[in-house]
């Protein structure tokens, strides 16, 4: 949950009443957190950006890939997102389908236009480079918070500071993270990650917030491996919820043809 | 008045000494203190890399190639069991190299600067951490460890950062594994996400390991029987420490595996580490030696203690002087205190030896000293500047531990020269009392007995000299023509690896490891061109001209000219001269290309997307006619044309009906102008190595590589790319598929083990290699932008001479087989370092070798005040030296870096006998003026006292000869016999010749007489 990232919804109301209802005793971490996943994650019963991804190497190489990416709320928590790339050239009108189910595993799929390749992504780790870029599949889609447990550390005027312990320690790469979130907004604003020996090695940030349409979003997010010396920035432009995604956008038909959705 | 000058300028030296002895002692003893004191700061360098000056241009290009495609020097760790049926895929021995991979990725430090490793939970046993003590067990090794500042559990940089790189393990617990799943899905994970439970996982992982090319040969055997863990480190310094470390944890693996370490890092820093204890044990057993040869020549003491001083200051100021000039102690310098202490007693030798003989003329300790040092201060300072001259030469390679070597040892021969001018007059003054010297009385019978044999061989030589002149002669022109034959047939070689033992753990690993994989030597071959930016606008434009009249002129003639027409326009406005701005070019071609589009596919485009946006449960052929006809602003022909096309397939509904309505869309809408843009441009703008033409070149080259018998692997990207690309298209056959069917199925997915066929799609498939969950792996093969790339090429052997095979062999074929751009190819790694210091060092070995020979030539001209005796004395060594390496070449050992290095020096030292011997046969020839006499006395004393020298020498490093390392031995060995056998030619052809020469040699005499 956590990380920044981009679709973000969470109507300016929910949070007020949020905090009237929290607002005499101190919410529980695990609520902090729950709010935290759905200000980040699940604003609105749809969204659209623009992203434009930086990837930094450690000698200053720079990658971009640009890409539009769809959200549609499905279900309780389920959701489907759409991914389709512009650029670079080469990987133009590549698409992935994500269908995340909460509690179970997700189903993905790719399409390869240039193969003219539709194939589907078995289940796996969803702490693996997205596109090659810093941020992981899971920070696109979101970690389940049930996934870890949750003490709050510190609690001041603007933020809490959660400690996130995961329940299945051999499924991920690190032992625990530190993530901040805003109690305003209940955006995480800030996530580090640390490994057995207790170091540090991985940070993810949310570096520009603003209100779309009355909800607060984060247009420019970083993730850094501190160990490798590689960063990758995303900017999120033309950023708007609720526009009405129909389902069936989110199915293999669409890989093949884009949606209007993302060519217009 | 002159003669006398020259005389008091000669003994100034040693007249101060004998006048202050005490004086000089102390003076002498503050010095060497000073030099000792700078001991503590010594540093040690062990790394071969460093033959190289690290500003020279291939090393510099080692370091970019090196942080370009973040490569690390590796520690080769190879598990191998032949002993259980399914080989090293057994779930036992998977699951301790699972464990392994898991410690050293764990490695951290306790507060004591302990490494502390984190075992996993395994059955019952809970997680623990786990303190490890690497230090040496043996009080010696301790001791020496402290000496040398080694400390075995040095496994962390300053910031206490683990000396391994984790993230870059390659081991089958943490490489990506890309496979076929459930539903015809793909499957990402690591090789051994989890040890295998069962013999059946096991094989599981097996197959994958197997069908990977970028694993089968490199991470696993192709035997099967092995797997190789690639460890590494962030210094190559590291790697005896993380072998221990790996020694260590796999301690307590009682069963079918072996391990084997191995890899040039830690066969160097092995070296290193050996080459200390080499130092600490030989060099001193190299003084017991020299200490009992001169007991045995001089039977006295008291007398043998000066020479044995001289040695000892001289090689601490040496060392001294070398640690206080900010060196390192490298393989060269390690050997300065051999190669100082016998030399260093030369002279000295000679000065004792004449002392005691005249001691009884004089009675008078000052008085004899000054006659000997009369005596044979020129003869002393010619053979010292002889030898300083050898091995100041080394200075002139521009290989920096020779020179440093070279240099240092000269001094120290000067220091050595001015210590029996001074050390041992003031020794004599100070400890040796004249009563002593009295009671010793005439010289005369002392050294009969060692010496008796020797002298009388020696006067059968001197005889043969004279009488058999003809004979001698005549062999030694044999013997050269045979030596320059052999000369020919030189090896140049030389490999790190060899540099151990044959029965070395290092050597074992090496063969044993060899045998079972492509090769633990590692270099790497990068492709870059020189002008990335070679596509302009102009060949676009080209391109998409004949391109486009390929594919558009049948099916739309007028947009195809209408097409061509902008394009031109575009051509003439963007791409000149004057104003070249392709993205300009590109962006309005496109918006042209959609106008042109607009008119013939828009009612297409609309058509497609109405049907692509319907919903397909309960869709039948009615009801998707009723929504196209619904479809506004469309050309009414366009509907109509769709729709008859349609008819045929009434009988589909839902799904299936609706992808035949679009696939008939898309049948038109291919022929879309703006997308022929996009294409086009994609494919010409591509990154070098994103194109398949090149892509399908490195394939090409990688084949003919691999034909090379050393070469056993080589991977690029090349490889990871036909992998996904097969993984990616694999089908697999239905279930109730025929034989045949299953076959059809199997060759097309053998296909697609293949470049894919445009540039888009590898970039496509690249960019699913890119987000692998090993990150970044592909870019140990490719840059980040495509434009180079790297060719991993792992050796089987690392002798120089074959890594020079394979570099030709590439250059071969770069020229036979034009690349489809013009391409840069340079090598890098280790392997491949090694030869360039290598042709370095041969080359300036000639250099060093020329210079000392004119150098001594001249000194020798100068030294006799004559040419012909100049050329005279340097015959004995130059047949030695063409004996030498003609003997080397026809036994087929490899010249390499000890046998280079000894061409320069061995001159300088074997001169000595030479004038020796020329000098007093001159002497002699003026006083007693018959050739014939002079040789038979010259047989006598003079031969003596140079047969003694040469005996002290050869023997001074024979304890080389013990040393475990073979280089030291190759020393010892090549020196021993250099000094044989120019003692031999200085006795055999000087007198020989000299017998030849006697008119123009003696002239001047006799005609006196």
């Amino acid at each position: 949950m956590m990380k920044k990232l981009f679709l973000l919804v969470i109507t300016g109301t929910m949070i007020l009443q949020a905090a009237a209802v929290f607002g005499a005793e101190r919410p529980s971490p695990d609520k902090i957190i729950e709010m935290a996943n759905d200000a980040s994650y699940y604003q609105g019963q749809d969204g659209r950006a623009d992203v434009k991804m930086t990837i930094t190497d450690k000698a200053g190489g720079v990658r971009i890939r640009e890409f539009t990416i769809l959200r549609k709320n499905t279900g309780q928590k389920d959701q489907k997102f759409y991914v389709y790339f512009k650029e670079p050239a080469d990987v133009r009108k590549m698409a992935y389908l994500v269908w995340k189910h909460v509690g179970k595993e997700d189903s993905r799929w790719l399409w390869l236009p240039a193969l003219n390749l539709k194939k589907r992504i078995a289940p796996g780790d969803k702490r693996t480079s997205f596109v090659g870029s810093d941020f992981f599949y899971e920070d696109v889609s979101g970690r389940g918070v049930n996934e870890d447990t949750h003490e709050l550390l510190k609690s001041d005027d603007t933020w809490y500071l959660i400690k996130n312990v995961p329940k299945d320690p051999d499924s991920v790469e690190f032992v625990y993270y530190h993530v901040w979130i805003n109690k305003t907004t209940f955006l995480p604003e800030k996530a580090e990650y640390y490994d057995k020996n207790g170091n540090l090695y991985r940070r993810v940030e949310a570096k520009k917030i603003m209100k779309i349409q009355g909800y607060p979003t984060v247009v420019e997010s970083i993730a850094s491996d501190l160990v490798a010396g590689t960063r990758t920035i995303n900017r999120f432009d033309n950023v708007r919820y609720d526009i009405g995604l129909k389902d069936r956008i989110f199915t293999e038909r669409f890989l093949r043809r884009p949606p209007r959705e993302v060519t217009q | 008045m002159v003669k006398r000058n020259h005389k008091v300028f000669k003994l100034a030296m040693t007249q101060f000494s004998i006048r202050h002895p005490w004086l000089v002692m102390a003076g002498l003893l503050i010095l060497t203190a000073v030099f000792l004191s700078q001991f503590p700061k010594v540093r040690f360098d062990n790394d071969p890399e460093n033959m190289l000056s690290p500003k020279e241009y291939v090393r510099i290009f080692n370091d970019e190639v090196k942080a370009k495609y973040n490569l690390y020097d590796f520690v080769i760790v190879g598990i191998v069991n032949d002993k259980d049926p399914d080989g090293i895929f057994n779930p036992k021995t998977l699951g301790r190299i699972h464990a392994l991979t898991h410690e050293l990725l764990s490695l951290s430090r306790d507060a004591n600067n302990r490494p502390v490793i984190v075992k996993r939970a395994q059955g019952d046993q809970k997680e623990e951490r786990v303190t490890l003590d690497l230090a040496h067990k043996s009080l010696w090794e301790k001791i020496l460890g402290i000496a040398f500042r080694h400390d075995p559990n040095e496994l962390f940089d300053e910031e206490g950062n683990s000396a391994i790189i984790g993230r870059e393990i390659i081991s089958p617990s943490l490489v990506d594994n890309l496979k076929q799943a459930d539903l015809g899905s793909l499957k990402l994970e690591y090789l051994m996400e989890h040890p295998p439970a069962t013999r059946e996982e096991a094989r599981i992982i097996r197959d994958d390991a197997m069908g990977n090319p970028l694993y089968s040969g490199t991470l696993v055997s192709e035997d099967e029987k092995a797997i190789c863990l690639y460890i590494p480190i962030i210094e190559k310094t590291f790697s005896y420490n993380v072998a221990r470390l790996v020694s260590e944890l796999t301690r307590d693996w009682h069963g079918d595996e072996r391990i084997y370490i191995t890899g040039l890092p830690v066969a160097e820093d092995t070296f290193g580490v050996e080459m200390m204890l080499q130092m600490a044990e030989s060099a001193p057993l190299a003084g017991v030696i020299i200490f009992l040869l001169l007991f045995f020549f001089f039977r006295r003491i008291s007398l043998i203690i000066a020479p044995m001083i001289v040695a000892v200051i001289s090689v601490i100021c040496t060392m001294g002087l070398l640690i206080w000039l900010g060196f390192e102690v490298h393989i060269m310098s390690s050997m300065i205190a051999i190669f100082l202490m016998p030399i260093a007693v030369a002279d000295s030798v000679h000065v004792l030896s004449l002392f005691y003989d005249s001691y009884s003329k004089y009675n008078d300790r000052a008085e004899t000293i000054k006659h000997v040092i009369g005596q044979l201060f020129m003869p002393m300072l010619y053979t010292s500047l002889t030898t300083i001259a050898g091995f100041a030469s080394l200075g002139t390679t521009p290989i920096p531990p020779v020179k440093v070597f070279g240099l240092h040892v000269a001094f120290g021969v000067g220091l050595a020269w001015v210590l029996t001018l001074t050390l041992i007059p003031a020794y004599i003054m100070v400890a040796v009392p004249e009563k002593r010297l009295r009671a010793l009385g005439p010289q005369s019978n002392r050294r009969q007995n060692p010496s008796g044999m020797l002298s009388s061989v020696l006067g059968r030589f001197g005889r043969l000299g004279y009488s058999a002149w003809k004979l001698i002669l005549t062999m030694v022109v044999l013997i050269m023509g045979i030596s320059v034959y052999g000369i020919t047939k030189i090896n140049v070689n030389d490999n790190p690896v060899k540099w151990f033992a044959a029965d070395h753990e290092i050597r074992i690993a090496d063969r044993v490891l060899n045998s079972h994989f492509g090769g633990t030597y590692t270099a790497y071959l990068t492709l870059s061109a020189p002008r990335p930016e070679s596509c302009t606008c102009l060949d676009v434009a080209e391109a998409m001209d004949s391109e486009a009249n390929k594919r558009f002129r049948k099916y739309l003639p007028e947009a195809t000219d209408q097409f061509l027409g902008e394009l031109e326009l575009l051509k003439q406005l963007y791409c000149n001269v004057n104003s070249s701005n392709e993205k300009k070019c590109f962006v309005e071609l496109v918006n042209r290309a959609a106008l042109i589009d607009a008119e013939a596919l828009e009612s297409w485009n609309k058509l497609a997307d109405a049907i692509n946006y319907m919903e397909t449960e309960g869709l039948t052929f009615d009801t998707l006619l009723d929504g196209i006809k619904e479809v506004p602003g469309i050309k009414e022909d366009d509907r109509e044309i769709l729709i008859s096309r349609l008819q045929e397939y009434r009988g589909l509904t839902g799904e299936r009906l609706l992808q035949q309505a679009l696939d008939l869309c898309d049948e038109v809408l291919q022929l879309s102008f703006r997308e022929f843009v996009f294409e086009i441009e994609a494919e010409l703008t591509a990154p070098l190595f994103k194109q398949p033409e090149m892509l399908r070149y490195v394939e090409q080259l990688q084949t003919h590589l691999i034909e090379n018998r050393v070469v056993g692997k080589t991977s690029s990207a090349v490889d990871a790319l036909k992998k996904a690309s097969y993984e990616l298209l694999y089908v697999s056959p239905p279930s109730d598929a025929t034989k045949e069917e299953k076959e059809a199925y199997d060759r097309r997915n053998k296909n697609n083990f293949n470049i894919p066929d445009s540039a888009s799609a590898v970039g496509q498939v690249f960019i699913q290699l890119e987000g692998m969950k090993k990150k970044d792996s592909l870019f140990h093969m490719v840059t980040r932008d495509y434009q180079e790339a790297s060719l991993w090429v792992q050796l089987k052997s690392g002798d120089n001479m074959d890594m020079e095979a394979v570099v030709k062999d590439a250059e071969d074929f770069l020229k036979t087989n034009p690349p489809p751009v013009d391409l840069k190819a340079r090598w890098a790694g280790l392997t491949y370092l090694n030869i360039v210091w290598q042709n370095k060092m041969v080359r300036g070995m000639i250099t060093s070798l020329g210079a000392s020979f004119l150098v001594v030539l001249v000194m020798m001209t100068l030294l006799f005040r004559s040419p012909l005796y100049g050329i005279l004395a340097m015959i004995p060594l130059s047949v030695t030296i063409a004996f030498i390496y003609g003997a080397i070449g026809l036994a087929g050992k490899d010249y390499d870096m000890p046998v280079a290095i000894l061409s320069a020096m061995t001159l300088g030292l074997s001169v000595d006998f030479a004038i020796h011997f020329l000098q007093r046969a001159r002497e002699s020839q003026k006083e007693l003026g018959d050739w014939k006499e002079v040789c038979r006395e010259m047989f006598k004393e003079p031969a003596m006292a140079i047969s003694r020298n040469a005996i002290i020498i050869s023997l001074g490093f024979t304890p080389l000869l013990l040393a475990p390392l073979v280089p030291y031995k190759t020393v010892g060995f090549f020196l021993a016999t250099i000094m044989a056998v120019s003692w031999l030619a200085t006795l055999f052809i000087l007198p020989a010749i000299m017998t030849a020469l006697q008119k123009p040699l003696f002239r001047e005499n006799m005609s006196k007489h």
